[in-house]
């Protein structure tokens, strides 16, 4: 069993206000069958901060993004991002502002262009920056988009998913371990480009928790 | 018009001998089907000859709440055949089945004896019986194939639709790719029928009617109603049955319920 608290303003929340922050979660619990895997959990992030978590394997790093993200049903709590609950704020919006970005890339179908093409169709969408321009900087070729996403290796498919979530310009970004299939290389520039981004940053790198991290979370199992 | 031969009895049991054949080839490339197969067999003998006994009363009678029976009967066993097909479910699975094929196949046989053939009265059992129990089989596989292909797009696919989820779609948005191609494979046995259908097949319900002595461009008209009658139960069914699975297992706040499928 977990128990963070790091808000002071959870109080406020109790009364019925907000808590001023930019993006937080209260007392979030979550069971798995008999199993409590954080219960009463809080978190709160200042807009451009990147607060790391850090959590042996099975801790529930995963999960707590997805809680964030809105992707699975919590026990307990609320997240609010500007005060705003997801299911306020209509839950399509909160994710195209609020992007969770999976550890493992998901087994698209056809090429990387077919699916940025459908998500730019999507009634959230918020289109920002270029994706493909984004992947550039870290070494992805316009000719990658079009090539079949499962013939690309696991870093390639991770930096187009990562360029594809920066493009809407989240207002928080939700990372799970986004660097972990790329070269020492690449994953400096991606740091670079992620700098001064708002985001909760899963990691097993301790050297890359120091370099981007603002603040460490722990969850311990 | 004049009726079939009669087949005796010792002609179905030499019919009935030819299974031999199949038993015989189990036994020594040990495909170890020879259990299956007997009891397939006599499954076969009891299901078909209990059926024909049992239409004996229900053509005789004309009775329209037997024959109302009968029918929802048979759409119950369709739809329990149609989930037990699929490799795995959901709570509700049964319910939405049977809503979508009673709905599917009622409409289009309605249509058929009210309508397009015009039988008076349009419950005659001999035709509602039989139109209604080709449309049940064939949209049976429809819908199963469906839902096979549906849920094993959320289990197996599961990254690929909750990556759209979480890049901002909606429930719908990130559902229709699934639909479409549910769909898609649950109309496949019929379009493959309707293309091949007097080339390569003659179907079994125009072998009937020609043995039965209709005239063959009778029969035919017959054949090609059935099969838009099926064509037309198989996408409504089909279409109906996702539909309501996709709507069970997005919930109201556009997540994915992977936890409420259950593999077999």
């Amino acid at each position: 069993m977990t128990e963070v608290t790091d808000c002071q303003a959870c109080a406020q929340t109790a009364r019925g206000l907000t808590c001023g922050v930019y993006f937080c979660a209260h007392g979030l619990t979550r069971r798995v069958g008999e199993r409590v895997l954080f219960s009463d959990l809080s978190l709160t992030v200042n807009r451009g901060e990147v607060v790391v978590v850090q959590a042996p394997s099975g801790a529930g790093k995963t999960l707590l993004l997805r809680l964030l993200a809105w992707l699975d049903p919590a026990d307990a709590g609320s997240v609010e991002l500007e005060g705003v609950s997801p299911p306020r704020m209509g839950v399509p919006t909160w994710r195209s502002r609020v992007v969770y970005v999976g550890q493992r890339p998901a087994p698209l179908r056809g090429c990387a262009l077919d699916f940025l093409r459908e998500v730019q169709g999507f009634a959230s969408h918020r289109r920002g920056r270029d994706a493909v321009e984004i992947a550039q900087g870290w070494g992805m070729a316009k000719e990658n988009w079009q090539q079949p996403f499962a013939k690309l290796s696991g870093g390639e498919q991770q930096r187009l998913l990562l360029a594809m979530a920066l493009s809407q310009e989240p207002d928080v970004l939700l990372l799970d371990e986004p660097t972990s299939a790329l070269d020492a290389a690449v994953v400096d520039t991606v740091e670079r480009t992620l700098r001064g981004c708002t985001a909760v940053w899963v990691t097993h790198d301790a050297e890359q928790a120091r370099r981007v991290g603002t603040r460490v979370m722990e969850l311990s199992p | 018009m004049t009726g079939p031969v009669p087949i005796s009895a010792w002609g179905l049991a030499g019919a009935a001998a030819l299974i031999a054949i199949n038993g015989g080839l189990s036994l020594w490339l040990r495909l170890r089907l020879e259990r299956r197969l007997l009891i397939a067999s006599l499954r076969t003998v009891v299901q078909l000859l209990l059926l024909g006994y049992l239409l004996v009363p229900i053509f005789a009678w004309r009775n329209p709440f037997l024959i109302g029976a009968t029918c929802l009967l048979m759409i119950s066993l369709a739809a329990r055949e149609a989930v037990r097909r699929v490799g795995r479910s959901y709570g509700g699975i049964g319910r939405n089945a049977f809503f979508a094929l009673s709905l599917s196949a009622t409409v289009t046989t309605l249509l058929a004896v009210t309508v397009l053939v015009g039988v008076e009265p349009w419950w005659e059992p001999r035709y509602l019986i039989p139109l209604l129990g080709m449309i049940l089989g064939n949209s049976l596989t429809g819908i199963s194939l469906g839902l096979d292909r549906c849920l094993a797009e959320l289990d197996e696919g599961r990254d690929r639709v909750e990556a759209m989820l979480a890049f901002g779609a909606t429930w719908w948005e990130a559902a229709r790719p699934v639909a479409a191609e549910a769909l898609r494979t649950g109309m496949i046995p019929i379009l493959n029928t309707m293309s091949v259908v007097g080339i390569v097949t003659i179907p079994g319900m125009m072998t009937g009617q020609l043995l039965g002595g209709t005239p063959p461009d009778m029969a035919a008209r017959y054949q090609i109603l059935i099969i838009f009658l099926i064509a037309a139960s198989t996408a409504a069914g089909g279409t109906l049955a996702i539909l309501l699975t996709l709507r069970r297992l997005f919930d109201s706040e556009h997540r994915l319920r992977h936890d409420l499928l259950v593999r077999r």
